[in-house]
Parts: C-alpha cells; sequence; structure tokens
C-alpha cells in the first residue's frame, strides 16, 4: 500500500485557558488505525481538532504527506481537507434524513475522488435498512454507523475518530466494534482515533501514540506497545495481551474456533448475528494461568502450549510471566510469585497457558 | 372612523418601506454579528454585546441626537458626503433608515444569537468536514437549522421599526413622502386635534402590534426561541 | 430560492438608496410655526386654487426646533417663523436666500375647557381652584416665551410656575387645554379663532405684558433655484392671504 509512506507532520503549541498547553513537534505515522491514547484531559482532542484545523493556531504547521494544510500564512480550511470527522456524541443533521446525511459529503465530492460508494459503505456497516428514516428515530449505534458511513462517503484521506464509542452503553459498544473492525481493514482509509479505552485501543489500534498533559511521550506499533511492562495499556485492568489468528464457523455446542491448530483457542459465540471474522483477541493476564503439565481434568476449555520468556516480578507478590506460543505470538500470564518460586518458572521453560473461555468474549 | 386620506397613505407607503428595507438590512448585518456572539471566545465579546444592546436602555433621543449630529451637512458623516457632492443623511429617508437599522439592532441580534448558540458549533464543523464552504454551510445548515429564529428577528425587527417615533422625529422631521411615519403622522393628527384621523390609524397600529407579537409569541412556543 | 429573493431585494434597496441621492421634483416644503397651523392651511388651500398643480406640504412645529432642524440640513424651502428671531438667526449663519420679512403679530389669549376664560385674568391663575396651566416650552417656541414674560409682568410667575404644563409647540398646548388636562392654557389667538376651539371663549392678554410676537418668514438657501418658493412668498402679500391671517386674529404690518 503506498499509503503506508504517508506521515501526518504536526508542530503546533496551543494555549488553553490559564494552565493546559498542547505542544507537539512530530511525525505521526498513518497507515491502518492508530489510536491517540491518554487520560481526558491530555490533549487528545486538542490534537484531533488542530489536525482537522478545527482549531487554529499561529505559527502551526500541519503537513499531510506532501499536502500543506497549515504553514507560515497558508491555512487550508478544513472543507478542503478532505478529512472524515465522526464525533463522540450524535452529531447527524437533524433536519436531514438517513440519506440526507450519507449524501451531504458524497455530493460535495469531485467525481474524481470517489473511492467509495453508497452500496459497498451501507452494506459494509449494515445501515442500508435505515436510508429512508429520520434521524430521531434512530439507536445510539445506529447514529454512529450512520456518522462513519457519511464520513467514508467523502471518500477521506484520513479519517478522525474522536471517541467514537465513548457516548454509547456497553452492549451497543460491543456490537459497533466489529463494524469499525471491518471499517478499519475495508475502507483502506488511515484512521486517526482518540480513546482512553485500552480495550478499543486492543481491538483496532495498529500503533498507539501515548499522550500525557498536552505531549507526545511516545509512538509505539500496539505489539511493542503490549510488551512492555509498565504499558500505559494496562494501566486500568492490569496486564493485557492481542493474540491474532483467524475465526472460524461456529461448531455444534456453540464455539468457534481461533488461530492455527497448533496454538487453537476456541471461543465462546457471544451473539449468533455476529458473523465477523475478527482478527484480535484481547485477553487479561490475569485470565491466564500457568501449569507445566497438560491438564485433563478441568473446566478451563483453552490450553496452549508455550515458551516462557521473560519473568516481571516488579509487582511483588504477583509476577506476569510472557510466554511465546506455537504461532510465535505473546501470552502475558499473571501469577503470584509464589507460583513462580514452586514451579521454578524460568525463561525458556515449556509451559501450558490456561485461558478461561469467558475471558474471550468479544 | 374616516377613510384614509393621501397623507395617510404616504404615510403608510413610508412606514411599510421603513420596516422592510430595515429587516432586510438586518438579517444580512446581525447575521455575522449573532453567529460571533454565539460562538466566539474573544474577550471583546461583552464590548460587542453590550453596544449591541444599547438601544433597549438609551433613550431613543440620545441616538436621534448623535445620529442628527453625525449625518447632518455639518457632521462628519453628512459632511463628507456633502464634499463628496453627495446629499447629507438627516431629514431624509435614508437617514432615518440608518437610525432604523441601529435602533433595532437588539431585536434582530438576539433572537438570532440565541438560534445559532442553540445549534452549537457541531452541526458546522461536520458540514465543513463533509466539504461544505462557509456559504454552503450557511444555505444548508445554518439557516434551516435556525429559520425559527430567523422568522422571530424579522418579525421583531418590523414590528420594532413600526413602533418607532422619537428617533425618527428627532432625525427625520415630519417631512411626508420622506420622513413622514405613521407614528409622527398620529402625533401630528393629535396636535393638530384632527382626533379622528389620529384614532384610526392608532388602532390600525394597535391591532397590528398585537398580532405581531402573538404571532412571535406563539412561534417561541414552537421553536423555543425566547428572549426579548 | 431564499436567496434568489434576497439578492433581488438587496439590489432593490442599493438602487433606491443611490437614486435617492437626487432629490427629485420635490414638492415645496414650508416648515411653519404651529400657531399658523389653521391659517396657513387656508392659505394653502387658496393658493393651490390660483396656481393648479402646485405640490406643497406644510410642516409645522415649534420655531426653534424647526431653526435647528434647518441648521441641521432639513430640506425645508420656506420657514414661517412665530418670532423673526430665528430666521435672522439663520439668516446671519448663509442659510437664506431672502431677506427675513415679517408677515405678522402674533396675540396670546387665555383659553379654558371648562371655565369661561372671559372670567379670567392672569391673577386668578394663581387661585387654588386651578390646578394645571398650560403653556409652550419658553426654550424654543416663541408663543411660550411671551407666555412667560406676561406672567412674570402680572406678578405671578413664582406662584404659577409649580402648575406648569408645557407643550411642545403651541399647537400642542391648546390640545392640552382642549383635552382637559389642564384648566387653562395660554395659547395662540389664531388657534383660539380655530371653529372647533372658538366654541368657548377666550381673554386677549394684554400686549404691554410681553415683548410682540413679531413673526417673520424667510426663503431658505435650499429653495435657491425653486420659482415656487418665490410665489408663494408672494402669494403672502395677497389681498386674500392677508384676509385669511387677519380672520385668525392676526393683526398685519403695513
Amino acid at each position: 500500500m503506498s499509503e503506508q509512506d504517508l506521515t501526518l507532520r504536526i508542530r503546533a503549541n496551543l494555549r488553553l485557558g490559564s494552565d493546559f498547553e498542547l505542544a507537539v513537534d512530530h511525525e505521526l505515522p498513518v497507515s491502518g488505525v492508530t489510536a491517540l491514547f491518554g487520560r481526558s484531559g491530555c490533549g487528545k482532542t486538542s490534537l484531533l481538532r488542530l489536525i482537522a484545523g478545527l482549531e487554529r493556531v499561529r505559527d502551526a504547521e500541519i503537513r499531510f504527506g506532501d499536502q500543506v494544510w497549515q504553514q507560515d500564512g497558508n491555512f487550508q480550511p478544513l472543507h478542503k481537507r478532505r478529512i472524515g470527522l465522526v464525533f463522540q456524541e450524535h452529531s447527524l443533521l437533524p433536519h436531514l434524513s438517513v440519506r440526507q446525511n450519507l449524501l451531504y459529503g458524497y455530493q460535495r465530492t469531485p467525481t474524481g475522488l470517489k473511492r467509495l460508494h453508497p452500496p459497498e459503505v451501507t452494506a459494509m456497516l449494515g445501515i442500508d435498512d435505515l436510508m429512508d428514516r429520520r434521524i430521531d428515530q434512530l439507536s445510539g449505534g445506529q447514529r454512529q454507523r450512520v456518522s462513519l458511513g457519511r464520513a467514508l462517503l467523502i471518500s477521506p484521506q484520513l479519517l478522525l475518530l474522536d471517541e467514537p464509542m465513548a457516548a454509547l452503553d456497553k452492549e451497543t459498544k460491543r456490537d459497533l466494534m466489529p463494524f469499525l473492525e471491518r471499517m478499519a481493514v475495508e475502507s483502506k482509509v488511515p484512521i486517526i482515533m482518540v480513546s482512553h479505552s485500552p480495550t478499543e485501543v486492543g481491538r483496532l489500534a495498529d500503533q498507539v501514540i501515548f499522550m500525557e498533559d498536552g505531549r507526545i511521550n511516545r509512538i509505539d506499533s500496539l505489539r511493542d506497545s503490549l510488551a512492555k511492562p509498565d504499558s500505559p495499556l494496562f494501566n486500568f485492568a492490569g496486564a493485557a495481551f492481542i493474540l491474532e489468528g483467524e475465526l472460524g464457523q461456529t461448531n455444534i455446542d456453540g464455539f468457534r474456533p481461533f488461530g492455527p491448530p497448533e496454538a487453537r483457542l476456541w471461543v465462546p459465540l457471544f451473539d449468533a448475528s455476529d458473523h465477523s471474522t475478527s482478527t484480535r483477541l484481547r485477553i487479561q493476564a490475569k485470565d491466564v494461568s500457568l501449569s507445566l503439565v497438560e491438564q485433563q481434568h478441568i473446566s478451563i476449555q483453552n490450553q496452549l502450549p508455550v515458551t516462557i520468556e521473560r519473568i516481571d516480578s516488579s509487582g511483588g507478590y504477583s509476577a506476569v510471566v510472557a510466554c511465546r506460543t506455537g504461532d510465535g505470538q505473546l501470552i502475558l500470564a499473571e501469577v503470584t510469585s509464589r507460583a513462580v518460586r514452586q514451579l521454578q518458572l524460568e525463561p525458556g521453560k515449556a509451559a501450558y497457558a490456561l485461558i478461561k473461555s469467558m475471558a474471550l468474549l468479544p | 372612523m374616516g377613510a384614509l386620506g393621501p397623507a395617510e397613505w404616504q404615510a403608510i407607503d413610508v412606514t411599510v418601506r421603513l420596516c422592510l428595507y430595515t429587516t432586510l438590512i438586518l438579517m444580512l448585518l446581525a447575521t455575522p454579528i449573532a453567529w460571533w456572539l454565539a460562538h466566539s471566545r474573544s474577550r471583546f465579546k461583552v464590548v460587542v454585546q453590550s453596544v449591541v444592546a444599547l438601544p433597549l436602555v438609551l433613550p431613543p433621543t440620545v441616538l436621534g441626537f448623535y445620529l442628527l449630529i453625525a449625518l447632518g451637512p455639518r457632521g462628519l458623516i453628512g459632511g463628507s458626503l456633502e464634499q463628496l457632492g453627495l446629499n447629507h443623511l438627516a431629514f431624509s429617508f435614508e437617514g432615518i433608515l440608518i437610525a432604523s437599522v441601529i435602533y433595532s439592532l437588539p431585536f434582530a441580534v438576539q433572537p438570532l444569537t440565541e438560534a445559532f448558540r442553540n445549534i452549537g458549533r457541531r452541526p458546522v464543523e461536520v458540514a465543513s468536514s463533509l466539504g461544505a464552504g462557509a456559504l454552503d454551510r450557511f444555505r444548508t445548515v445554518i439557516f434551516p437549522l435556525s429559520r425559527g429564529g430567523y422568522i422571530v428577528a424579522a418579525t421583531l425587527t418590523f414590528a420594532h421599526t413600526l413602533g418607532e417615533f422619537g428617533v425618527i422625529l428627532m432625525l427625520g422631521g415630519s417631512i411626508p413622502g420622506e420622513t413622514r411615519v405613521l407614528s409622527v403622522l398620529i402625533y401630528d393628527h393629535a396636535e393638530a386635534m384632527n382626533y379622528e384621523a389620529a384614532h384610526s390609524l392608532s388602532l390600525m397600529i394597535l391591532v397590528f402590534a398585537f398580532f405581531t407579537l402573538f404571532a412571535v409569541y406563539s412561534m417561541n412556543r414552537r421553536f423555543g426561541v425566547s428572549r426579548v | 430560492m431564499f436567496f434568489t429573493a434576497m439578492n433581488r431585494l438587496v439590489m432593490a434597496i442599493a438602487l433606491s438608496v443611490l437614486s435617492a441621492f437626487t432629490w427629485a421634483d420635490q414638492p415645496l416644503r414650508i416648515a411653519a410655526a404651529s400657531d399658523l397651523r389653521y391659517a396657513l392651511d387656508d392659505i394653502v388651500a387658496a393658493y393651490r386654487i390660483a396656481h393648479p398643480g402646485a405640490a406643497i406640504n406644510v410642516i409645522y412645529g415649534s420655531s426653534g426646533k424647526m431653526t435647528t432642524q434647518i441648521i441641521n440640513g432639513a430640506p425645508y424651502d420656506v420657514f414661517f417663523s412665530a418670532d423673526i428671531s430665528f430666521p435672522e438667526q439663520l439668516a446671519r449663519e448663509g442659510l437664506t436666500v431672502t431677506k427675513p420679512t415679517v408677515y405678522a403679530i402674533g396675540r396670546i389669549v387665555l383659553w379654558s375647557n371648562t371655565l369661561n376664560a372671559l372670567d379670567l385674568t392672569l391673577a386668578d391663575l394663581a387661585s387654588d381652584q386651578i390646578e394645571r396651566v398650560a403653556i409652550a416650552q419658553p426654550a424654543h417656541a416663541p408663543y411660550g416665551m411671551r407666555a412667560h414674560e406676561a406672567l412674570q409682568s402680572a406678578d405671578v410667575w413664582e406662584t404659577v410656575q409649580p402648575k406648569l404644563v408645557f407643550g411642545e409647540n403651541i399647537a400642542q398646548t391648546a390640545q392640552m387645554t382642549r383635552s382637559g388636562a389642564a384648566d387653562v392654557g395660554i395659547i395662540a389667538l389664531s388657534l383660539a379663532l380655530f371653529p372647533e376651539m372658538a366654541k368657548h371663549n377666550h381673554k386677549l392678554i394684554d400686549r404691554s405684558l410681553h415683548q410682540p410676537l413679531t413673526q417673520g418668514f424667510v426663503v431658505t438657501r435650499n429653495a435657491a433655484d425653486n420659482p415656487e418658493a418665490k410665489a408663494f412668498a408672494d402669494f403672502m402679500g395677497t389681498k386674500q392671504a392677508r384676509n385669511i391671517m387677519t380672520r385668525y386674529g392676526f393683526v398685519l404690518p403695513e
């Protein structure tokens, strides 16, 4: 993909109020999904608005690939940047129908630049049946899907999502996630997504921009950032990791196979209508146990043979053990320090990782 | 009540023209001001807000006095116009039009500001991201979403201009066909003890004013655009 | 839709504003003191018969106010003042094209809607039965100035002052008295002789009690090239006009 080489160059100082300042001078990667991650108030949304041209500061420099969005006296207004925007809260135009909302940007996109068209986008987001509804007849999740579709239909060169799921309840979030995953893969539009949810970042992001107090701390691939024992992505629910693989067809007792035979997991089917072939599972380290022998009489369904790579005991009475699976992926298991001593766990030792099925729920 | 004579019709013509032009000019002029007031974070906002609201509290005579000084042949504006070979603006229709625009400014700006504030920035930012330029955004998003505010603003401006008296008397005198509006003609009739004519015109304005306000308050309930 | 309509209206406004800068075919505009309200209406009617097709507008007000308006650019062609000092002031400022000319001497009277004015004297205005007395605003209405002088000469100014209500001009003063808002008014004889007012008696105030109301008129610079203004000024000297003035109680100069 030629977009792989795209970067977003940003240099700006933005003062908001008396005690907050956003200061960035970075080249941001723009391929796949990039998460802007940090606590609320760290400047994620301000950075996003800066990229969009909704905050205008003097002496800033913003370049997207070889396009100058802002430099010296030049300022390209948002309507000329071809950026798709999706906000946290409902932002559909209330005086227009679903169809009119979807087509608002499509009709304003020069024909030569149109890559995405209504039939494929509405199918991708499952909104074909909503076209003639009024906005106030949509549920929260449907509204966000229409917003996503509307943004995609301008065939944007960049999609900016400002916590698109923050205002939704837990179940709606779970429903929307597969659409987002699918959109990220199928639309081939680079996405920058603001999030403070490690789960969302884990499910969607390819790389993560870590922000704190108006500064960019680090830019890492998701895999690298999760491999660090003190990753900020662990802040809220302890260590976690991502497994990638193909999700197979549902078998008779309602489980779906995940990953290659040498590292096969069985994932409980959460929702019969979910036909996604989601390629990622996010698993908390505390839901993983280790055994030196393969277990027979145990309720846990998922056991993977692994090799221990590293043990991090900085947690005091607990330790995070990093293991490598048969297909080369990283698994983290949180066990007690006592268990590490009793089982004599050490790097290079073979073991079995036991994962509770319920921890595999999307 | 007697039938309306030529003087009455002339005053009605002047009045309706004045109200219409004032309303149109103010809709154009108040839109950017109201948008700025609704969304700006500038520290000058309070200053502008206060200036716009001044005609609400100032005696019309203060406004009339300053306009007379500014627009007359010896004033800054009127004097400059004379030097350009044009006529000064005191005691002319254009003069009272300028006065009406200033005098009714808050009645146009306040409902619009309220309407724009209710819309918020979000729909405009969305439209912008979807490729709509400034005029396009106004036409397809801001205006349709603030239509109620425009109706209220236009109605109030028209009605308030109709009720103007002091400023016009000071700046315009009572020149038939030029500056003698209905309110001034009623004053003249009353002074000439022509009570019958004063009566029919007054009643006409009274009825019109009532229905205008009735319409505005009904719309307020429907669109939720209150104030004033 | 909205915008096409809007554009057209904006154009219309722009055009009308531009065209308004050229005053074409304006009628003759006469500014007149309010004491002339009925007399001048009759004279204009007579003039129209003599000059069919003449377009004339008369605007009444207090002489002081009219003078200020003319100084500030009001487009009046002929100015009939209740006091010649105002046209003289305009002449000094170079705003006139004729010499101020005396056209009448005015008189002030006591008039009441509730009392018989014939039984009243200026001294009676001080009595407790009379609560409100209307006079014109002395600051800019000549009839008000003369009323003020007369009250001072009769030595009742101090006692009457708290009862005074001020009309913006002498016609308004008459109207205030007629409505009963004031018990007694000091108004122009010319107004007291207007049929509606003449149903009640009036009492002339001795002319020795105040400066004479020497009324003068002038053609303003605005009418420098206006033959109609000249024609009307001439008409004021005709017997017909003089008769009307006399009928309204004015004393005419020789």
